[in-house]
């Protein structure tokens, strides 16, 4: 178990590594097969954890396994040190495994690119990081995963680097990144004036025991939420992600949907016995959720571009996996991320087909009746925003419906709020991904979907490379779903049962009830998407909400003016009340003044040496003497 | 212990090394001022050989051969740029040779 991870952890280092340190002598084809291979062997090596993990005791599946000291500090010592257990390996499997398939993609999507061989060093360089942050086995190696996530998203964002927008993004997603990740270590400093450790072990048995105060609690559990709400772009943090579809396709779909931004469930799900210690935190997780899978909902209703649409809705389900961590349904969050990672990288990706069809097009009004030139990637979309409404038997019926009812069982104003809350998400979900999938595949064909570029005209939807991942990803969204099927069988939750035991546990009838209201709710949705799309309107009138949504609720002017604003003011400032005249005026004084001595000390070289000697003697002379007297 | 005392020494080493600093100082042939230099060189000798005397240790006289050792080997190069002066037909005046800055 503990060589397939170190495998599984370190070959796509090694890919990363050898396509960096290769530069030019390799094709950029030998940079992607490099890459693609390198996180394919970590596929290999995860599958090998995981079956050896299958085969054990339940209480067995656990190991921590420390490489060396890597840090020690007064009492504070830290080892890099790996923790595999059935919730690591979870995610293991899910970032090498949709990760190779995602990456397989690029190899034909990137194709002719200039920059392939940074763009695979970097994917590489992503999937080590993101292993890195899930398999690390304490806190510290966690957040260097964290931040090394941060870094990669940030470079592949700006990926085309030539595109102003694209920096400001990945700036704009670096930053608050970055405010997630000192919140985060604003935890752990916490954790370590009061508990002494950062081992995962430790710092539990601190918060299961009582021994933090209530207050120290909610502080480490409001940092950890802190940097959980900033990576996976729920709000007030979430203003990044849509613009981070500024990157490459492949990218959003690895990154920005089933990896990365998914981050923030998992380190709630990890670090649960903190949350349970300050349960006004995790209820508040679980209020952003849903606060974000409604905004996130409706903003989505009204945007033209493919990806922005797509990045709205994974917005929203990350909203319910946080609102599933947020009642302690610690197997269902992760439930649904599994299955969201499958159908949410399947949608990216068959919109990755899409876009790479109409040679870059990305605002759906200029798309149109592609279901007639473009089969394949119709019919897989169409599998993916069917498991996105939660249409059964495919995946985001099971998960989704059981987060819902985990709320019900929950019960209480919070558990009704968030329970109505949700089953109003899934009717926006029907909405917003019916109209997205209406607006690109029927309807009267636009004029470029008629006369695809001539260089694409050749391979039909794609080259190979990209349609065999999304084949996979569809029928794996078809099917991940049956992992979970609630009163049948449910061997994902069992799983994770040990790692994270639910708060709590929903009976079947409530499953069954809440399955039959959503999937209610969301065909209604779809088919209100069906009659305004046939009467040609928008789902939105015209007006002072569509103006708003249009303008994603204000967020960004809002934080603009709060933020962004006064920080240039202050900056502006200081330039020009403190750098211009002190620092830089200082530099002044001190250049002139080096050079008014270095002329009077030139004037002194005449070149006479019996001057010299003079100088030499009378100098010796006068030390002699006053080493004299002095003593 | 035999013969004169330290101050004895002490002065005319003074004395030697006074010599050489004023011949150095005042003289303006390169030659004069080598050997003024040597002066001061052998002053420092002598006290170094003094002060051993004074003390029954070893160690100044060892220093007193090093310092003949330098001393010798800069003679050398003092006396080989004399001549390369001297071959070039240039006055032999230390005061004539302003531009030699490094």
């Amino acid at each position: 178990m503990i060589f397939g991870s170190w495998v599984c952890l370190l070959a796509p280092l090694v890919g990363f590594l050898a396509i960096l340190l290769a530069g030019t002598r390799i094709t950029r084809r030998q940079a992607g097969i490099l890459s693609t291979t390198s996180v394919f062997v970590g596929f290999a090596g995860a599958l090998v954890a995981f079956f050896d993990a299958w085969g054990r005791e339940p209480e067995e599946r656990g190991e921590l396994t420390t490489a060396w000291t890597w840090l020690k500090a007064g009492e504070l010592e830290v080892g890099l040190e790996l923790l595999i257990d059935p919730l690591s390996l979870v995610m293991m499997l899910v970032v090498t495994g949709i990760g190779g398939l995602i990456v397989l993609y690029s190899n034909g999507y990137m194709a002719g690119d200039d920059e392939e061989r940074r763009y695979f060093a970097y994917m590489a360089f992503f999937v080590f990081s993101m292993l890195l942050l899930v398999m690390g086995g304490n806190l510290l190696l966690l957040l260097v995963g964290w931040g090394l996530v941060g870094l990669a998203s940030y470079l592949l964002i700006g990926f085309h680097h030539e595109r102003a927008s694209a920096v400001a993004a990945a700036k704009k997603a670096f930053v608050i990144n970055a405010l997630g990740d000192a919140l985060l270590a604003l935890a752990f400093f916490l954790a370590i004036a009061k508990v002494g450790s950062l081992d995962f072990g430790v710092v539990f048995e601190a918060a299961e025991s009582g021994e933090l105060s209530d207050t120290v609690a909610t502080l480490v559990a409001l940092g950890l939420l802190g940097g959980a709400v900033a990576k996976s772009a729920q709000i007030p943090f979430h203003t990044w992600l849509p613009d981070a579809m500024e990157g490459p396709t492949p990218v959003s779909a690895l990154i920005h949907a089933a990896t990365m931004v998914t981050a923030g469930v998992y380190l709630i799900c990890r670090t649960h016995p903190v949350f349970e210690a300050a349960p006004e935190v995790q209820h508040l997780a679980a209020i952003l959720g849903l606060i974000t899978l409604l905004v996130a909902g409706v903003v989505a209703l009204v945007q033209w571009d493919i990806k922005r649409v797509i990045a709205y809705s994974t917005m929203s389900q990350i909203g319910y996996m946080f609102v599933g961590a947020g009642v302690g349904a610690y197997g269902f969050a992760m439930f649904h991320l599994v299955t969201h990672a499958f159908f949410k990288a399947l949608l990216f990706l068959a919109a990755g087909l899409v876009i790479h069809h109409l040679s870059g097009e990305q605002d759906i009004r200029k798309m149109g009746g592609l279901r007639s030139s473009m089969r394949f990637t119709h019919l897989t979309f169409l599998v993916g925003t069917l498991a996105l409404v939660g249409i059964p038997p495919l995946s985001g019926f099971w998960s989704k419906d059981a987060i819902l009812a985990s709320t019900l069982a929950e019960g209480g104003v919070l558990g009704w709020v968030l329970y109505v809350g949700g089953l109003v998400g899934a009717l926006l979900t029907g909405l917003y991904s019916l109209r997205l999938y209406l607006l690109v595949f029927h309807g009267e064909p636009a004029a470029q979907a008629e006369a695809p570029h001539a260089e694409h005209a050749h391979h039909g939807e794609g080259p190979r490379s990209m349609t065999i991942p999304v084949a996979v990803l569809a029928v794996g969204s078809a099917v991940a779903g049956l992992l979970g099927i609630p009163g049948v069988w449910h061997p994902f939750e069992d799983w994770l049962h040990d790692v994270a035991e639910p708060l709590v546990e929903p009976s079947t009838r409530q499953e069954w009830l809440t399955s039959g209201l959503a999937v209610t709710l969301g065909v209604l949705g779809a088919l209100l998407a069906w009659r305004a799309f046939k009467a040609g309107r928008e789902l939105v009138p015209d007006g002072a909400v569509r103006t708003t949504l249009e303008h994603k609720l204000w967020f960004d002017e809002l934080y603009d003016t709060v933020f962004s604003r006064p920080g240039q003011a202050i900056a502006v400032t200081l330039r020009d009340r403190f750098e211009t005249p002190v620092v830089q005026g200082g530099l002044d004084e001190v250049a002139e003044g080096t050079l008014r001595g270095a002329a009077a000390t030139s004037a002194a070289q005449s070149g006479l040496l019996r001057t010299y000697a003079l100088a030499i003697t009378i100098s010796v002379a006068v030390l002699a003497l006053v080493f004299l007297v002095v003593r | 212990m035999m013969g004169p005392g330290i101050p004895w020494y002490l002065a005319i080493s003074a004395m030697l090394f006074s010599i050489g600093v004023a011949g150095v100082l005042l003289r303006r042939s390169p030659l004069i001022v080598l050997l003024s230099l040597e002066l001061m060189l052998n002053a420092a000798n002598l006290a170094f050989v003094g002060f051993s005397r004074l003390f029954g240790e070893m160690d100044g006289q060892v220093f007193a051969l090093s310092v003949m050792a330098v001393a010798a080997a800069e003679v050398c190069v003092g006396l080989g740029l004399i001549v390369a002066m001297a071959r070039r037909n240039l006055a032999l005046d230390v005061d004539a040779f302003t531009e030699l800055r490094g």
